[in-house]
Parts: structure tokens; C-alpha cells; sequence
């Protein structure tokens, strides 16, 4: 794994205890270098950050705290305080 | 490739517990906290005295910074590794690494220093690479730290771009 994709790794924990401290924008801040290193790099972002982070204000998004998640026919939407919406399909 | 005192001028440095060495402001002198924001000339350092926390910018250029690497650098726990707990700063004899040193630094880092080179004004990969003066290892308390002490002008650069090495892209 070379130094980009731990970049991430780190920048994703550290996004994820700013966000469970309650700063933030801090979090925000992490979010949006660690998208930045994934885009100079040419990274996929690991899935779990992708879900949780919100594509337009790029908060961390913690369900019951600053997100919903409701269950839908065949998706989840899950919802940032911002006002967007995400979906993810589920099978079954 | 992972965080060590080799790599810790291109790798994340927001979460690492810090202590400022030496400062053009003497006042800067001595503190020690956790990276919190870097931002292309500054790092911000947060400090914890008496469970207050206060944030300090610091700027990178005039000032030295030692970096402490640990196991649980990017630790979830925040607070628990403190910046620099006293017994881990006992001097104890060590600087095993001597010779790890000179195995690794000439090999494969020549080029990860020239990229960096190029973003500092004028300096070129020779200057730098004896730039990054004194690296020692102690170990103390059963656990294994080493402290990186690095010039701070050797980390201007954006800190999303500090990791990309020179003539790596794909589309040049």
C-alpha cells in the first residue's frame, strides 16, 4: 500500500473521531483532503468512507446524529442534514 | 510503504503528536500537541493543558518540528498519547538505526526527495536530503517511538500534494 492510500486510511479515522467529538468541520476539512489525495492519486475511496461522507457538503455523516437512514423497496437512502439524498441498492 | 521517518516528509502528518524544537518566535518554542490542520505554510497544533485544548498556528517555515511515530499515530482515542508523556521522553541511549539509514536513504528515495525539492523554492535533492538532520529512535517504556525531527521548510508544499513523487504520472 503505498503512502497515498494510507494517507486515506489515516485522514478517514481521523475525519471519523473529529466527527464523534462533535467538530465538525474539522471532519469536513479531513474529508476534503482526503478526496483530494484520492483524486491527485487516482485512488478509489474505500466504500465505507464513501458512504459516509456526503457528496455535496462533505460532512462525515453519522446515522442518528447529523444523517437518516430509511429502508426503501430495494434501497437505502441515507439522508445528510444538508438535504441530500444518497441510494444504495440492497439485493433480496 | 509505511509511516517512517524516511517516508513522514510525504505522508499525513494531521494526528501526529508534534513538539515544536526551534522557532524564529521563542515564545512557539516547546509546544507539543497533535497536528490538527495543516495548510500549505502552517501546521496547527493543538494543545492540551489541564483537559483545555487550544489550537496554535504554527508557521512552517522558521521553525523545527519533531514528529513522534508510533504504532497508534492516526489513533482513534485521541487524548490517550498525549503529546509527549515524560517517560517516553527519557533519553535513553539508542539510534540503532544508523545503519538502516544508510541502506535506505540513498536507494529508493532519491527521487521522492527531488519532488519535494521542487516544491520548496530553490533548494535542490542534494540539499535536502542532508536536510532532514537528526532522526533518532529510543526505545523506552516497552513501546517503540521514533522521533523525527524535521526543518519545517522542508514540509512547505499543499498538503494534498506532498506525496506525489516527480515523473510518477501516468499521463506525462
Amino acid at each position: 500500500m503505498d503512502i497515498a492510500a494510507e494517507r486515506i486510511e489515516r485522514l478517514h479515522s481521523l475525519a471519523r473521531a473529529a466527527a464523534a467529538d462533535g467538530a465538525d468541520d474539522r471532519a469536513r476539512y479531513y474529508v476534503r483532503l482526503a478526496r483530494r489525495v484520492a483524486e491527485r492519486n487516482r485512488l478509489t475511496l474505500p466504500r465505507a468512507f464513501r458512504q459516509f461522507t456526503c457528496d455535496r457538503c462533505d460532512t462525515y455523516l453519522r446515522p442518528g446524529k447529523n444523517a437518516r437512514v430509511r429502508v426503501r423497496d430495494g434501497h437505502v437512502v441515507i439522508t445528510c442534514d444538508c438535504g441530500a439524498h444518497a441510494r444504495y441498492p440492497y439485493e433480496g | 510503504m509505511a509511516l517512517t521517518p524516511e517516508t513522514l516528509p510525504r505522508h499525513e502528518l494531521n494526528g501526529l503528536p508534534v513538539r515544536v524544537v526551534e522557532s524564529d518566535d521563542a515564545s512557539r518554542v516547546g509546544l507539543a500537541g497533535r497536528v490538527v490542520i495543516e495548510t500549505t505554510k502552517t501546521l496547527s497544533i493543538e494543545v492540551r493543558r489541564d483537559g483545555e485544548s487550544r489550537v496554535v498556528m504554527v508557521p512552517k517555515s522558521g521553525s523545527t518540528f519533531e514528529f513522534a511515530i508510533t504504532d497508534d499515530a492516526a489513533d482513534d482515542r485521541r487524548g490517550t498519547l498525549d503529546g509527549f508523556p515524560d517517560e517516553i521522553r527519557e533519553p535513553e541511549k539508542g539510534s540503532g538505526t544508523a545503519s538502516k539509514l544508510a541502506n535506505t536513504e540513498p536507494a529508493g528515495d532519491t527521487e521522492d526527495r527531488s519532488s519535494s525539492a521542487a516544491d520548496r523554492a530553490g533548494g535542490d535533492a542534494a540539499d535536502c536530503r542532508d536536510d532532514v538532520p537528526s532522526r533518532d529512535r529510543r526505545r523506552a517504556a516497552g513501546e517503540d517511538v521514533a522521533y523525527v525531527t524535521v526543518d519545517g521548510s522542508r514540509l512547505l508544499s499543499r498538503p494534498a500534494r506532498r506525496t506525489e513523487t516527480s515523473g510518477d504520472s501516468p499521463w506525462q
